[in-house]
């Protein structure tokens, strides 16, 4: 049975896209296919996150407009079999698409995919309510701050009012370091406060520019840090139970005292 | 090592706490929609209603919205310094 899953948060900036296209390609590469949509009308990003910004042809608005068939405008990553991506039109606006059109878009998509992942633009507008439409159930993707977590709730509540399952949560832009010496909010601190379950936490790292910079996500390269957290949300995606690591640098309090009588291992830093 | 000595010697606490004090503070309030001017406004009224039946201590006076088992409650806590004969 086909699932489609969006990718939403409230604020914007907080790793949607990056969400996106590395959850994507970690599913694609355990033999799933997988369409991933741009939902964010006039503000094209997926496509050169994923690198594919030189083979759009057609777009979601031309889809929906009848001007293609829904096929034609579906670009295949040539990377990893089962991957596809749906582009946003650059030059429309979100009022362009009505939660109808989306709603049998994402029927159409499952037909042909097992996952389709919706890329939700920022904000609670037009475009967050035609991201939710076909959905079957959301992602919440928050960094650990105070107005990312306060926008975090704020979608949780309408997600759930739009009678779709109980979200899960991706803590993303994790530092590490910052946790251990409390100036940053932990997992437990997070969860206390948005109380769904989580299903990832990815540490902020350069490999999420470096990977934005040649539009290969990092979900490609299996020695990346950010590439195995993808990895094993789309294990979590489809039931698996896996770990989630807190990436601890070795640096708390307790680590640095062991260091320092020369006891503790000296793990590697994130 | 500076750090460490410095939270060993008692330093400054982390701001994660001040972050989540402040958040769910706020995350009530976005919930319950009240202003804080407002929240102010109904302690004085609560407050004055208590008074009418027993002497109380205003400075100890704490009152406020949390987060409980089945959403936002109000939780009021308020010393009691004599009860009144009449009201008895
Ligand atoms: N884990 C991370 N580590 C380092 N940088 C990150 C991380 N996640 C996201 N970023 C950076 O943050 C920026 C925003 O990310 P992204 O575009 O995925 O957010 P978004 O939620 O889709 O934004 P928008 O709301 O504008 O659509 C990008 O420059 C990205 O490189
Ligand atoms: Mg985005």
């Amino acid at each position: 049975m086909s699932e489609c899953i969006v990718i939403t948060s409230g604020k914007g900036g907080v790793g949607k896209t990056t969400t996106s296209a590395n959850l994507a390609v970690s599913l694609a590469l355990s033999g799933k296919t997988v369409v991933v949509v741009d939902a964010d009308i006039g503000l094209r990003n997926l496509d050169v996150i994923l690198g594919l910004e030189n083979r759009i042809v057609y777009d979601l608005v031309q889809v929906i407009e009848g001007e293609c068939k829904l096929k034609q405008a579906l670009i295949r990553d040539k990377r990893v079999p089962g991957l596809y991506m749906l582009p946003a039109a650059q030059t429309r606006d979100k009022n362009a698409v009505s939660q109808d059109d989306m709603k049998r878009l994402v029927q159409d998509l499952k037909a042909l995919h097992d996952y389709v992942i919706i890329d939700c633009p920022a904000g609670i507008e037009q475009g967050f309510k035609n991201s939710i439409a076909g959905a079957d159930r959301a992602i919440i993707v928050t960094t650990p701050e105070v107005s990312a977590i306060r926008d975090a709730d704020r979608i949780i509540g309408l997600v759930e009012a739009h009678e779709l399952p109980e979200p899960d949560l991706i803590i993303n832009r994790y530092r590490p370091g910052l946790v251990e010496r409390g100036d940053m909010m932990n997992r437990e601190d997070i969860l206390e406060i948005l109380a769904i379950p989580l299903i990832g936490i990815i540490p902020d790292h350069q490999d999420v520019i470096i990977s934005s910079n040649r539009g290969c996500p990092a979900a490609f390269d299996e020695n990346s840090v950010v590439g195995q957290a993808y990895r094993r949300v789309a294990a979590r995606v489809q039931g698996h139970e896996v770990e989630i690591p807190s990436f601890e640098t070795g640096n708390g309090l307790f680590n640095s005292f062991m260091k320092w009588m020369g006891l503790a291992p000296v793990r590697e830093v994130v | 090592m500076r750090a460490f000595l410095q939270r060993v010697l008692g330093g400054k606490q982390g701001s994660k706490n001040e972050a989540k004090q402040r958040l769910k503070v706020l995350l009530i309030h976005d919930q319950v929609d009240l202003t804080q001017a407002q929240m102010e406004q109904m302690r004085e009224e609560v407050v004055a209603v208590i008074r009418k039946y027993v002497e109380i201590d205003d400075s100890g006076v704490d009152f406020k919205l949390d987060r409980g088992e089945s959403g936002v409650e109000l939780a009021a806590s308020v010393p009691v310094r004599r009860v009144h004969a009449r009201a008895i």
